[in-house]
């Protein structure tokens, strides 16, 4: 089902296909994403994820169908998507503050306005290393503004890349498993100050304004993808295809779309209350043993609105 | 023990005592030379090679000229000229390599054959296209040098700057010209400079080559001239003069390192 009239929809994906010479990756792939969702993708290994991320970014544009942010079509990458890699998140020769200044300086001026009117851009730097420092005393990095990536932990580095994506206001954050390569730990300290930034849209709506982060999470940790985000769609490409299994499948789709539960940063994780949704998706998303019709548990707005109410 | 490190004090101690054993063991070639032969000047005594210096700062009669200043002022201005556009000319060429594939294809094959090819087998032809002035001697050093760095910067522009860390710069609005000057650039800054290091050595080869061969002031110029006429004692304070402003270079291009990009190789 399609979202209602009159849902805030950031982004579209319509009918989007994509494939590598004979290797078909994505299918078909048809989904709406609300302003102020957070949304985790999650999937077994090869199902295409990366591929569908790039599609969105704007870097490997979809072979069939298309990508529409707020109704337009995405040819390419731009500062409307910020994106968070697991790897070479940052800039190794910039320092924190200069990694979160960077766009702002991109974003607001080009090469001839900083050479030619360099009197204004140096009181223009001063405003976005302003900004930069107050993000960074946000995520908890106020004591390692001058540090050089090389010089901070991978958690550090993590915090500093999503500064970096945030001070640009993206309609859309792209998480490519951002926490994948931390310890526990860490971990589960950003999970915390991700779901910081689903409490700001939570006092956002409340307050009747747009909310102001959108969130698309590649994980393939389940319990990263159920505690951090509302709405979880898992892409697979073990589905059943014109009723003959899996085998003929003509790439990867999306066969689950279903709301997730949702936390409060300081409360600590409890992962029995999402143990029996957690076996669901791994039965429907990862289990080739029974390939689910793709319809069947894609009912995340049918769901909402027999619910009755938004999901805040 | 492998790689245990020693202390500053004692990296010091040792780089003077290397030197001074140097100096020690040319000081008992030269008396063991001059017992058999106390006429000789291939191998001169430290007061012979006083001698030379003060032969080489003294302005000359009738000319005037003081020919230390006229060997390091041709030879430095050549050096330094020949660098600057090979390095230009490397960046732009490394640059573009790295960051377009049409480029990178039509300008590999021609580089890494031009690398290939010593300069100095290249005499007669610069004789013929340049002609014996200034620049011929850019030539040399120009052809020597571009295509070894270009490959090298192309290599760094290539695999240093990861495909991720542009789709960034773009998803925070960089434009073409933005991802390559303030990322692509910058990223490849020390490896640069570090090429340029290692390209000092083969820069001065080539032009005391050129300057041994066609020219009539300069380093090698005066190597040949005295050589000829066994003054060592001119040749080896020459030498050494090459020797000490190469590390000089050396040390000013580490430290603009250090300065430029305090991020790297800590």
């Amino acid at each position: 089902m399609n979202p209602p009239d009159g849902s805030d929809i950031v982004i579209r994906l319509d009918g989007l296909s994509h494939w590598f010479g004979t290797n078909r990756v994505l299918h078909n792939l048809n989904l709406s994403i609300e302003r102020g969702q957070m949304v985790a993708v999650v999937g077994p290994s090869g199902c295409g994820k990366s591929t569908l991320l790039r599609a969105i970014l704007g870097t490997h544009p979809p072979k069939a169908g298309s990508v529409l942010m707020d109704g337009k079509v995405v040819t390419s990458p731009g500062f409307d998507r910020g994106i968070v890699y697991q790897r070479y998140s940052l800039y190794e020769f910039m320092t924190a503050r200069e990694n979160v200044a960077f766009g702002l300086m991109l974003r607001h001026t080009t090469i001839p306005f900083r050479v030619f009117k360099w009197g204004t851009w140096r009181m223009m730097k001063k405003d976005h290393i302003r900004q930069a420092e107050e993000l960074l005393v946000k995520v908890g990095l106020g004591n390692a503004m001058d540090k050089y990536p090389a010089e901070m932990s991978g958690g550090m580095c993590q915090r500093v890349a999503i500064a970096q994506a945030l001070v640009m206001r993206p309609k859309l954050l792209l998480l490519d498993e951002p926490f994948g390569a931390l310890d526990e730990a860490t971990r589960e300290d950003l999970q915390r100050m991700v779901l910081t930034l689903y409490q700001e849209n939570t006092r956002a709506k409340i307050e009747g304004k747009p909310p102001p982060h959108t969130i698309l999470l590649v994980t393939h940790e389940l319990n990263e993808a159920l505690y951090i985000c509302d709405r979880v769609l898992g892409l697979s490409q073990y589905w059943n295809y014109q009723g003959a299994g899996h085998d003929s499948c003509p790439g990867a789709t999306i066969v689950y779309d279903r709301a997730a539960p949702t936390f409060e940063p300081n409360t600590p994780r409890e992962f029995e209350q999402f143990v029996a949704q957690r076996d669901e998706i791994r039965n429907i998303v990862f289990e080739p043993e029974n390939p689910p019709d793709p319809e069947t548990h894609r009912d995340f707005w049918t769901r909402r609105q027999t619910a009755g109410s938004v999901n805040v | 023990m492998i790689r245990r490190p020693i202390k500053p004090g004692t990296r010091i101690t040792l780089a003077i005592v290397s030197v001074l054993v140097l100096c020690g063991i040319y000081t008992l070639l030269s008396v063991r030379q001059h017992h058999k032969n106390p006429n000789d000047t291939t191998i001169p005594t430290w007061s012979q090679i006083g001698e030379g210096i003060k032969k080489s700062v003294t302005p000359q009669p009738g000319s005037g000229e003081i020919i230390l200043w006229e060997d390091g002022v041709a030879t430095y201005v050549r050096l330094f000229e020949g660098l600057f556009i090979a390095v230009g000319a490397a960046l732009v060429f490394g640059i573009a390599m790295g960051c377009y594939a049409p480029v990178e294809a039509v300008l590999q094959t021609p580089l890494s054959i031009a690398a290939k090819i010593p300069p100095t087998a290249m005499l007669a032809v610069f004789f013929v296209l340049v002609g014996i002035n200034q620049g011929f001697f850019i030539a040399m050093i120009v052809f020597g040098v571009t295509p070894t760095l270009a490959q090298a910067i192309y290599q760094s522009a290539k695999k240093d700057v990861p495909e991720e860390l542009l789709n960034k710069a773009a998803t925070l609005g960089a434009s073409q010209g933005e991802q390559i000057w303030n990322v692509v650039f910058k990223q490849v800054l020390p490896r640069l400079i570090e090429s340029v290091r290692l390209q000092i050595g083969p820069a001065m080869v080539f032009l005391i080559a050129a300057e041994y061969v066609v020219a009539d002031v300069g380093f090698g110029y005066r190597l040949r001239l005295e050589g000829r006429k066994v003054n060592f004692n001119i040749v080896y304070f020459y030498l050494g003069l090459l020797g000490a402003s190469g590390f000089l270079i050396d040390y000013a291009l580490l430290t603009a390192r250090r300065k430029l990009c305090p991020w790297f190789g800590r």
